[in-house]
Formats: C-alpha cells, structure tokens, sequence
C-alpha cells in the first residue's frame, strides 16, 4: 500500500520562543490527488496547520512525515517539495523584481546553494507562468500588478518548483470571480496530475465538482473531517464551526 | 594602490579609504534597505562604536574591539530575534541602545579621570590619518562583500524580495542572513574610523534609496549604488581637501542633496504612480 503524502500523528506545534502549543494532538494523513478544503473560525490554528505541515513551524511533539521525509528533521527539504502560497502579501512598486524573476525563485530551494539556474530552470517558470496565464506579463515589475496578478504569479512561482504537494492559504482573497474560476481549473489540473491541494479558504464558490475533502479545525484541533459536495462545503462548516 | 594616480599620500589614502567604504557599505546598503532592516546599519555602527570605545579603555588597538563588539552583536541579532520571538528590528532596537550606553559611559568616565580622549574621530570619521594596514583590510572587506554578493546573489534576491517566501521555497535563508550580519559587522567597523559611527548610516542607506530611485531590478541596484557612493565620495575627497572641510560629513550631505534631486527626478516614481 502506498504511504500518504502528508502523515501527521498526535503533533503538538508552537511557534519559537512560546511553549503554548497552538495545535493540539492532530492526526491527518492526506493521499495523492486529494482536493482538502481547510475551514474553521480565526484563530483555530489553519495557517499554522499548514506552516506545520512544510516545517516552517516548530513541532514539539508527535509525528509528521511529508513526501516519506521527517518535517522535524528535514524541514528544508520537505519545503523544497511542498508549494506553498502564503497569505497577506503585498509587494510594493518599488519591487525591483519582474514576473519571471519571482516565479524563477520559486526552484531556487530546488536549485541549490552557489549554483546558477540553468535554462531548464527557466522553461520550467516559463510553463509554470503559462499554466496560469500571466506569460505576458513575465517582463513587468511585480510590484505593479493587481492583486489578482500578484496572487496568481505567486501560484506560478509554486508551481515551478515542481511541487509535490500544493499548500495555500487564502488563494482567492485577491482574485475576481473570473479570476478565481481560471484559478480552480489549474488547481484541478494539479489534483488530477496527483499532487493532493491542501487549501485553507473561506470562499467557496467556484470549488471544482470533484470529491471535495473538507477538514474543520476549531482551538488548534480538527474537530470534523468528511468528504461532501463542493456545494455543500460552506453549509457544513456553518454547522461545525457553532458547534466547534 | 592609487600612488601612480595621486602622488599625495594623504588625499591617495583618503581617496582609497573612500573608494572602498563606498563599494562595501553601499552594496550592504541595496540589501538592508530593501529588507526594511535600516537599523542594522545604524545598530551595527554603535556597536563599532562601543567596541572601539572599550579598545580605548583598554588600552587595545580600537579597531580591532570594534570588529569583536560588532561581530559579537551580529552574531546575537538573529538568535535573540528567533528566540524572543521579537521582530528584527525591536532586537535591534534593544542592542543599539545598549551599544550607545556602553560607549557614552566610557567616554563620558574617561573625560572625567583625564585621560583625554578625543570620540569625535570615532563620531564623524577621519580620513587623513589611516593606516595602510587599515586600508589594506578595508579593500580585503570589499572585495568580500562583492564576492558574497555574487556568490549568493540569488539566494540573496530572494531575501530581499521575501524572506518568508524564500524560507517556504527551501532555500537556506538564515545561512545567508547570519553571512550577511557577519560582513556588515565587519565593513562597518572597518569603516569607523573613515567614515564615523553616526555618519556610516549615509552610506548604508542613501545610495542604495538614490538607486531606488531608477532603478527596475535589483541586478542594477547593485552598480548604481556602488557607482553613486563612489562617485560622491570622490568629489567629497577632492572638495574637503581643495577648501579645507571635512571630507565624511561633507560626503554625507552631498549624498543627502543627491537622494533629494533623484526623488524630485525619479522617473520609476512617476511610472509607479500612473500605474496605480
């Protein structure tokens, strides 16, 4: 039997220099091609779920392996196979980066200390930026893209690592309804190709209509876990975060 | 090394000095400034300045403390940062404050049991009394800084455009980082004595904004600044030394007249501002 891609068993996670642990005894175990919707009330420890899951948040106690490594003990290595689209960022139009420069970084973990990227390198971002349509934009300075540009070059920059797994956290605050459909399809697209997507959102319209897994997190602990309708998505988490 | 182009030794030591302050701060200044982290320069240059005012109460090279103290400081920057779960900057905040107290004190207690000395090389820099040996590891700090740069460029990049992005892609960002304080540390202390503890600050940051000013990537950043510093402080050398003024401040205040031109003239500002 093939093991899952993310293993989580009992962990406990606390950010540095605070020993109050902001997960609590989590089990999750996510497989390939997995479509897992992360929902639940502020401050229920969503992010932090994810910053756990590619180590980029202690684990004090408990097991976590993620593409058959240790997170504990292998946390930049795991990050190098695990994508990851951050929430809240903004880039100012002083930004002297382009397009392409930034979706380039996304393989630079991949890449290696003291080693130049090589023109595989760039087709990979060069695809990556095709699969989500901002090709045309690849020579403009990031900082002066709209949000939704700006969100999706970050989902390319992902995506050009070759990940294995795809974390996002708020993929779709910045995007228009169009936007967020173009956006579902290339997430789809990934699902289908195996790599399980692990979101936390609180916009559901436009979910794809494949089995959706939907896990509710509620003071650090996921407090239901089922496999529903991407109809039925929003309707569930209103009963289960009340009763959370 | 400029001795065939000028044959005064003094003005040749000072333009040296000069060149290569300016090469090394103002390369440092393109990444700190671009990562919000202004006050490592600022925090990096007191604790010289400490340093050097605990040589000189020890009766030790001042140089030479300054390079211990500042390292020393470097090295806790980012450990106390992560442990305090403290941002960057209140840490550096902290350190700076601590670093003033230890070098006024000291200052302060060896004006009052007479043993004269003078901070005021330490406070706004002296380029006409350096020692070759200073020079000689001023150019070794620079030719450093430049090989860190293009060494790690592109782990560097990705810093300045988001650490926590860069952290997420895999890539070995606090190496970088602590590399990074490391050779602050050293080109600041370095450039105490030439520059000053309280007018470094200009060079770590006003050409890097000057270059920001024009500048669309970050590959350009890194020669405009280098040229606008060193451009400058040439003219300064020249200046201080044709009408009798002192060279860093005056340096200090033309690079501040040059960052006010190149707003007024920025044309990235006004792309940027049509755009939005």
């Amino acid at each position: 039997m093939e093991l899952s891609l993310i293993e989580l068993e009992g962990i406990y996670t606390a950010y540095e220099g605070d020993d109050k642990p902001i997960i609590k005894d989590l089990h999750l175990s996510v497989d390939r091609g997995e479509y897992v919707v992360i929902g639940g009330p502020n401050s229920a420890g969503k992010t932090t779920l994810l910053e756990s899951i590619n180590g980029m948040v202690r684990i004090t106690h408990g097991n976590a392996r993620v593409c058959g490594l240790d997170v504990r003990s292998c946390g930049a290595e795991v990050r190098k196979k695990v994508g990851y689209v951050i929430q809240n960022f903004y880039f100012d139009p002083f930004t002297p980066f382009t397009v392409e420069q930034v979706v380039m970084m996304g393989h630079y973990g991949r890449i290696g200390l003291l080693r130049r990227p090589s023109e595989a390198d760039r087709a990979a971002a060069r695809r990556a930026m095709g699969l989500v349509g901002i090709e045309g934009l690849a020579g403009k300075a990031i900082g002066t893209l709209s949000g939704g540009q700006q969100q999706k070059a970050m989902i390319a920059h992902n995506i050009a690592k070759g990940p294995e797994i795809m974390l996002l956290d708020e993929p779709f605050s910045n995007l228009d309804f169009r936007a967020r459909e173009d956006l579902q399809g290339v997430l789809l697209d990934l699902a289908r190709c195996g790599i399980p997507i692990v979101m936390v959102s609180h916009a559901f319209d436009g979910l794809p209509d494949i089995g959706i897994r939907l896990v509710v997190m509620n003071s650090g602990r996921i407090t239901y876990d089922t496999k529903c309708k991407a109809g039925d998505v929003e309707c569930i988490l209103r009963q289960e975060c009340v009763v959370g | 090394m400029l001795e065939p182009l000028i044959q005064n030794n003094v003005v040749c030591h000072a333009v040296e000095a000069m060149v290569f302050a300016s090469i090394a701060c103002s390369i440092l200044g393109v990444i700190i400034s671009r990562m919000n982290l202004s006050s490592i320069g600022i925090t990096m240059s007191h604790a010289a300045f400490a340093g050097a005012a605990i040589g000189m109460y020890q009766g030790v090279s001042s140089q030479i403390a300054a390079i211990l103290f500042s390292v020393g400081v470097a090295a806790i920057i980012g450990p106390v940062s992560d442990k305090a779960k403290m941002a960057a900057d209140a840490t550096l905040g902290v350190l700076f404050a601590m670093s003033m107290a230890v070098a006024i004190f000291l200052i302060s207690y060896m004006e009052y049991m007479g043993k004269g000395l003078s901070a005021s090389s330490l406070l706004f820099g002296d380029v006409v009394s350096l020692y070759r040996e200073e020079i000689y590891a001023l150019a070794a700090v620079s030719a450093v800084t430049v090989l860190f740069v293009m060494a790690f460029y592109k782990e560097i990049s990705a810093i300045m455009f988001n650490m926590k992005i860069a952290e997420a892609s895999g890539m070995q960002v606090r190496v970088v980082y602590y590399i990074l304080l490391f050779i602050i540390a050293l080109s600041v202390a370095l450039s105490l004595n030439i520059l000053g503890g309280l007018l470094i600050f200009v060079w770590l940051v006003t050409p890097a904004a000057i270059a920001g000013q024009f500048c669309f990537n970050v590959k350009s950043m890194f020669i405009v600044a280098p040229l606008v510093a060193l451009s400058t402080s040439a003219f300064g050398v020249w200046a201080g030394f044709e009408y009798t003024l002192p060279i860093a401040p005056l340096v200090a205040l033309i690079l501040t007249g040059t960052f006010g031109i190149s707003v007024l003239f920025s044309f990235k500002r006004r792309i940027s501002a049509k755009m939005h």
